[in-house]
């Protein structure tokens, strides 16, 4: 293998069972967003804008859809004879089969993928997040800096900050301490889980923590804190753009509604950070004589008969004759009756909805509804009754 | 079985009524349906019917085709067996314009003398549908025939099966044969081959004429058209593009209209085409029109029946008409002011 400065490590291995029935069949990173993609594209993609050119992607559950997503990794130019995307999934050793206990430990676990590279650094990413970060900016950062380690954070309001991961730094954005989920927050800048390691720092502390028996094997919980025990200089790299962690049913719906308003952050329109995903391949979209499209962001292949209000619409979703969707996530290949109403709801794939359902949030404005089929069946007789 | 057939697709032909498409493309490559290439269709039926090998014959203007094509990945046709074959004309000064012309075939025999397949599909680059090649294979062998000539309502759609070692024998020996195409041999009646039909009775277009493009570019907005075009389980393949999904503001205005993705709509459409990434202003109003990809329109502009080619910005308060016999056709790359037209 030839040498490679830096090598990308992205953690894909998550349940992310706060989405519910999102992630019953798939890992987190393969959940659909944004009418078009997989949330991890995002980070895949900014791998490939920003140069890094290896990246191995650590899945544990259940990677069915994520591995045949990722395939040799073409959709993102990363199918590589140096490098590339390498899938690394747990595995037996002779004497014991390891699954990934931790963050840290499914890196450890992997030493041998980075060591082929002899690389200088290593960049850990989670495959959660959906953001635009040019990473090589934050390689020289971390280079100029000098750093053993460079954390990547963002400012949260004040409000918030004690639901993260918060980072005390001095004036010299140098890391005095870390504070997971404070009380009482003495900073705002909350940890975005990437982190740049020169690679022998890692290699040693990864080391130092996997002989540690009451260690739970995490980045946050256990290697930084060890890090900042032993007095290494680790510098917080302040990121300013759009970032959100997709990691509940409501965050991913407002990350859907975020890309409709006129001035959004994160724009899927610049041709110099293109979003990569591996592409349907399905006719453009037929928008029929009575249907109505304003404040939507539509993918090929949907079929519009009806109304569709500010909402986002996966490749394959058709709408039927006098529905009226709206405020919702329609995902790749659902199938709207006619007549249907629905209102603040994330449709999951491949879910067909009855003509004449009615779906909306009934106790408060804040809710999401999070449309199953067991909820489609406790809709049965309403419908049977409204007449339909 | 599926294995047998090898793929020709002649792009040679240069129509005259297509001019204002093809200064910078040959016919092959004219953009069609939103997002499509008419080469992709005869691609595609090609690749869905189990073909493997795929020779195309081009000879003029197909810098846009090769890079529309590449290693044909696109297809599936990035073999290490087979594939994707581009054969152009070394010669453009040879007169003889019939689709399968044999002497272009000649300068490159290896290709028919290599291949082990047993059949030789040979189609013309422009017409669209969506159509099953086994069904004519095995027809064409149930029926014991020579050559077999698909047609749709009595006329042919240039596309021939045959045997590859007759295709051979028909290029080597066309001196003495007289027969300088397939063409040539279908329609002569002197020699002993059978010469079969196949009748296909589903959507077919085809494009050889600016107002044939216009009219079944605006039948694909029927809906039982467009159906029989785009079927699940046999799609059209093109070359991909990354583009984001349409957005539609919270102005737009859009009617019985194929949008394909990348665009940005904040006008009025109706009864027209979008093809990717294309841009529409505030207060613009674009009706019965094909507006190809990368265009832009600005604010407050009036378009109707007009077919505006790849890469054109209209600025703002411009009004351009055609009808329906005649659409107006802006070319390729050029801008379009509000004053130019007076």
């Amino acid at each position: 293998m030839l040498k490679k400065k830096c090598v990308a490590m992205l953690l894909a291995g998550g349940k992310g069972s706060r989405l519910s029935s999102l992630t019953k069949n798939l890992a987190k990173p393969a959940v659909p967003f944004g009418g078009k993609y997989r949330i991890i594209d995002f980070t895949l993609s900014n791998c490939t804008n920003s140069g890094i050119d290896t990246v191995g992607v650590l899945t544990q559950y259940q990677p069915l859809v994520l591995n045949s997503y990722i395939g040799i990794g073409s959709a993102w130019d990363l199918d590589r004879k140096n490098g590339g995307v390498t899938v690394l999934p747990p595995y037996a050793e002779s004497s014991e089969v390891k699954w990934y206990t931790g963050t840290a430990s499914a890196i450890y676990q992997n030493l041998n993928y980075i060591k082929q590279y002899d690389p200088e650094y290593v960049l850990i990413l989670s495959g959660d997040h959906i953001y635009k970060m040019d990473y090589s900016q934050m390689l020289d950062y971390h280079i100029e800096k000098n750093a053993d380690v460079t954390i990547s954070v963002i400012e949260v309001p004040w409000s918030e900050a004690s639901r993260f991961g918060i980072m005390n730094t001095n004036e010299n954005m140098e890391i005095l301490q870390f504070e997971e989920k404070p009380a009482n927050p003495k900073n705002n800048l909350a940890s975005m889980g990437i982190y740049i390691f020169k690679w022998s720092i890692l290699k040693e502390y990864l080391e130092m923590d996997s002989r540690n028996p009451e260690s739970s094997h995490d980045f946050g919980k256990d290697v930084i804190p060890l890090l900042l025990e032993e007095k290494k200089k680790l510098v917080a790299y302040p990121f300013r753009g759009y970032w959100k962690d997709v990691g509940t049913v409501k965050s991913l719906w407002e990350a859907n509604m975020d890309l409709l308003k006129e001035n959004c952050k994160l724009n899927l329109f610049d041709y110099s950070w293109r979003i990569y995903s591996v592409n349907p391949n399905q006719p453009p979209q037929y928008i029929a004589h009575d249907a109505i499209v304003t404040e939507s962001l539509i993918n090929e292949g949907c079929v519009v008969e009806g109304t569709v209000e500010h909402s986002v619409l996966f490749q394959g979703a058709h709408i039927g004759k006098g529905s009226i969707v709206k405020d919702s996530v329609i995902m790749p290949d659902a199938v709207i009756g006619e007549n249907v109403y629905i209102e603040k709801a994330i449709v999951p794939s491949n879910i067909e909805i009855p003509n004449g359902t009615i779906i909306r949030p009934e106790q408060s404005f804040d809710e999401i509804i999070l449309v199953t089929e067991e909820l489609l069946e406790k809709q049965e007789p309403e419908r049977m009754g409204s007449g339909e | 079985m599926n294995k047998t057939m090898l793929g020709v697709i002649d792009a040679t032909k240069y129509i005259d009524t297509l001019e204002s498409l093809t200064l910078n493309r040959c016919v092959a490559a004219i953009p069609f349906a939103g997002r499509y290439r008419l080469i992709d269709f005869v691609l595609s039926n090609m690749v869905n019917s189990g073909i493997e090998s795929v020779a195309i014959f081009p000879k003029y203007q197909y810098r846009s085709l090769m890079d529309h094509l590449g290693s044909g990945k696109n297809w599936d046709l990035n073999r290490k067996r087979d594939g994707l074959f581009f054969f152009p004309s070394p010669d453009l000064n040879m007169p003889y314009e019939h689709v399968g012309a044999f002497e272009h075939f000649e300068q490159h025999i290896d290709y028919f003398l290599r291949s082990k397949q047993k059949y030789a599909l040979i189609c013309n680059s422009y017409t669209v549908c969506n159509i099953d090649y086994q069904m004519v294979l095995k027809r064409h062998i149930e029926s014991e025939c020579d050559i077999t000539e698909v047609r749709h309502q009595g006329k042919s759609l240039e596309m021939f099966i045959l045997e590859t070692s007759l295709l051979l024998d028909l290029i080597i020996n066309r001196n003495q044969t007289g027969y300088r195409s397939i063409i040539d041999v279908v329609r002569d009646h002197r020699h002993q081959l059978k010469i079969c039909d196949y009748e296909y009775s589903g959507y077919v277009a085809v494009i050889d004429s600016i107002e044939n493009y216009f009219a079944h570019s605006m039948e694909l907005l029927h809906p039982m058209i467009w159906k029989q075009l785009f079927v699940k389980s046999r799609p059209i393949y093109t070359k991909v593009k990354d583009e984001p999904p349409t957005k539609y503001t919270s102005e737009a205005v859009v009617k019985n209209s194929i949008v394909a993705n990348g665009c940005i709509i904040e006008g009025h459409v109706e009864n027209s085409i979008i093809f990717r990434a294309v841009k529409v202003g505030k207060g613009t109003v674009i009706k019965n029109s094909i507006i190809m990809q990368k265009s832009q329109i600005g604010e407050n502009c009036e378009l109707d029946c007009v077919i505006i080619d790849k890469d054109v910005k209209v600025e703002s308060d411009v009004a351009l008409y055609g009808t329906v016999q005649q659409p107006f056709v802006i070319r390729k790359g050029t801008v379009q002011g509000a004053l130019m037209n007076q």
